[in-house]
């Protein structure tokens, strides 16, 4: 072979070689990011000037039907405000909980807002948006209590009592507790409520786990708890859309950022949790 | 060339190999229970890691539950008619029987060369139970010893289970008609179950499935009882208490004691019954769930009303103990371990009941 063909051979090598790590990049970076797709969930939404949402009515109070069997609640009211901005009216289709998802990836529906929680293994079909409501398991007090955090309470010297409902996720979490502190005394009751109404009524009774959903819920009924420390186990909703509708994600998370900012969603939760 | 290609098969076999080997038997252990009847239904098909199978099986052993009911497909370990693959089976099964549990072997899911193109995992022609039958005696050869007992498909009264065919008791007849003889010879000491009934009150010609007390009646009249040792029961009590009694319109944990009256009525009352799949769910949204608070109460009642009132029942397994991964669905509130191996309520409660001294 002469020099000339060698040289020849590289160029031809290089050039393989340059295809095989665009193909490759175009694998891995994705087909969608190098030649964006439209979004056609925005487009038609636009023009029917119709955002349609599925959602679970059984679910109060972010979801649930009136006397007159409409759909109403906090993520009702979430939605309207949402597509308020855009111009949109909103269109609600009743579907049971565990098909919601389905449902978005037929095509049925724009999105869902369902009171969802957020599944990191449902990303490949299903984009989420940024939590707007977190219904995780919270630490809460009296609203007298001197106690200020998780911290506290597991350093008490007294055994300090914590209500949970038996077998919820507040228990697993109070269990969790109770491993490193085995000081903690859990006490377990039947139901939320009666686990609420233990610390309310019970002096001797320090604390509660609780999910933020029933506390907020016993709040509004004028119970005097107030939570304490982080979420103890997270459980965010979050707004689910098709994983191709760039446009309506982006329209979604600055919306929601508007709705934040303006103190929006202080005020839904406040209209529906303190009724 | 061919040093790379040797180079990378060389390291994918010490990396099998490695993880193989770092995860040791361990001691022979032994099931400490006040109740031998507990058991749980374990979801370990498609978990892969050697480390999360046997830990999983220490957790049921440390829960108190003597017995596990087991899915091992027939499509993952025949991939090619006469070609078998018993890593995974080999993995669960050593690793059971380590830990003092006795396994209970679910077989089902068609290879996809025993089932035309289209058809799910779950349907199986006639002229395929030969090979169906074919693969669990080899099944039940290798075990010998390790395994006793093999249920033969699961809820062949639903036509999902029963791969959208028309549901057809006298065709799940002919498969236990064809098995059973096969397996036997293979190796006499194993117990085949049959039934493993989904509890449901689907009315006459539902495509979805058939009421199983009329799908077991039709069973019995077409003499499925020369081609089983043990039922299979489901025994879901979805809203209801365990001590609700039974009803034939009703789908409750007792509805057990009307499948146990079509044995005992059609001569059968000899045999026992397993209980494969049983339980309750603490969704806070799924319609058929109660309170978690239940669900424990509900459990335990179960686990002791099999013991002290079913002395024809050998065992109640629940589903599930654990699943590989959520399913983030209500799904997840059947389970009484989490994905993460953090142990529910439930499974602490279950375990309180198991060490406390026998009433």
């Amino acid at each position: 072979m002469s020099k000339g063909q060698v040289i020849k051979h590289k160029w031809i090598l290089l050039a393989c070689g340059l295809v095989v790590m665009i193909v490759l990049g175009i694998g891995f970076w994705g087909v969608d990011k190098i030649f964006p797709t439209e979004d056609r969930t925005w487009q038609t939404m636009q023009a029917n000037g119709v955002w349609r949402i599925g959602t679970d009515p059984s679910f109060p109070p972010f979801e649930q039907l009136d006397a007159n069997g409409q759909p109403e609640g906090y993520d009702i009211d979430l939605a309207r405000q949402i597509a308020a901005q855009w111009g949109l009216k909103i269109e609600i289709v009743s579907i049971g909980f565990d098909s919601l998802l389905d449902a978005l990836q037929a095509g049925k529906i724009d999105s869902v807002i369902s009171a969802l929680p957020y599944d990191e293994r449902l990303t490949q079909n299903v984009s989420y948006s940024a939590p707007y409501f977190e219904a995780g398991i919270r630490l809460a007090v009296r609203q007298a209590s001197p106690i200020t955090s998780v911290e506290q309470l597991t350093a008490l010297k007294s055994a300090p009592k914590v209500a949970v409902e038996w077998g919820s996720t507040g228990d697993m979490v109070g269990r969790r507790l109770q491993r490193a502190t085995p000081a903690i005394q859990l006490i377990q009751f039947s139901t939320p409520e009666e686990a609420v109404n233990a610390l309310v009524q019970d002096q001797t009774m320090t604390a509660l786990l609780v999910d933020q959903v029933t506390l907020r819920q016993m709040q509004g009924k004028g119970l005097p708890l107030k939570p304490i420390g982080p979420v103890l186990e997270s459980n965010p909703y979050v707004i689910a859309m098709p994983h191709k509708a760039s446009i309506l994600q982006a329209q979604v998370a600055q919306t929601l950022l508007n709705l934040q900012a303006s103190a929006s969603l202080t005020k839904l939760e406040n209209r529906w949790f303190d009724k | 060339m061919i040093a790379i290609a040797i180079f990378i098969v060389g390291l994918s076999v010490a990396i099998v190999y490695y993880f193989r080997s770092t995860v040791v038997l361990g001691p022979q252990q032994t099931v400490k229970t006040s109740n031998l009847k507990i058991g749980v239904h374990t979801r370990l098909t498609d978990e892969v890691e050697p480390w999360k199978i046997k830990h999983s099986l220490e957790m049921v052993r440390e829960m108190g539950a003597p017995w596990i009911v087991e899915y091992f497909p027939w499509g993952y370990m025949e991939p090619k008619p006469g070609q078998y693959n018993w890593t995974h089976a080999d993995l669960v099964i050593d690793h059971a029987n380590r830990q003092g549990l006795t396994v209970i072997a679910r077989m089902g899911f068609v290879p996809e060369w025993a089932r035309p193109k289209g058809t799910t995992d779950l349907y199986l022609d006639q002229e395929h139970f030969q090979d169906f039958g074919r693969f669990v005696a080899q099944f039940a050869s290798r075990y010998a010893g390790k395994i006793k007992y093999i249920i033969i498909w699961n809820e062949p009264n639903l036509g999902l289970e029963w791969g959208y065919q028309p549901v057809a008791p006298a065709k799940y007849v002919t498969m236990l008609r064809m098995v059973y003889p096969l397996v036997k010879a293979a190796n006499p000491q194993i117990q085949i179950l049959a039934g493993a009934l989904a509890p449901t009150l689907a009315p006459p010609g539902s495509e979805a499935g058939m009421n199983d007390l009329d799908y077991l009646q039709t069973m019995y009249a077409d003499g499925a009882a020369r081609y089983f040792d043990i039922l299979a029961v489901h025994a879901y009590g979805w809203h209801s208490e365990p001590d609700e009694p039974a009803a034939k319109d009703v789908v409750n944990f007792r509805r057990t004691e009307l499948l146990r009256a079509i044995m005992v009525a059609n001569g059968d009352s000899q045999k026992s019954v397993m209980i494969t799949e049983a339980g309750w769910n603490d969704h806070p949204r799924w319609t058929r769930a109660v309170l978690p608070s239940q669900r424990i109460a509900y459990t335990i009642r179960a686990y002791e009303i099999a013991q002290k009132e079913w002395p024809w029942v050998t065992t109640v397994c629940f589903w599930a103990f654990r699943y590989p991964w959520d399913a983030k669905s209500y799904q997840d509130y059947f389970t009484f371990v989490r994905t993460d191996f953090e142990p529910k309520p439930i499974y602490l409660e279950v375990q309180r009941y198991a060490q406390a001294p026998a009433k």
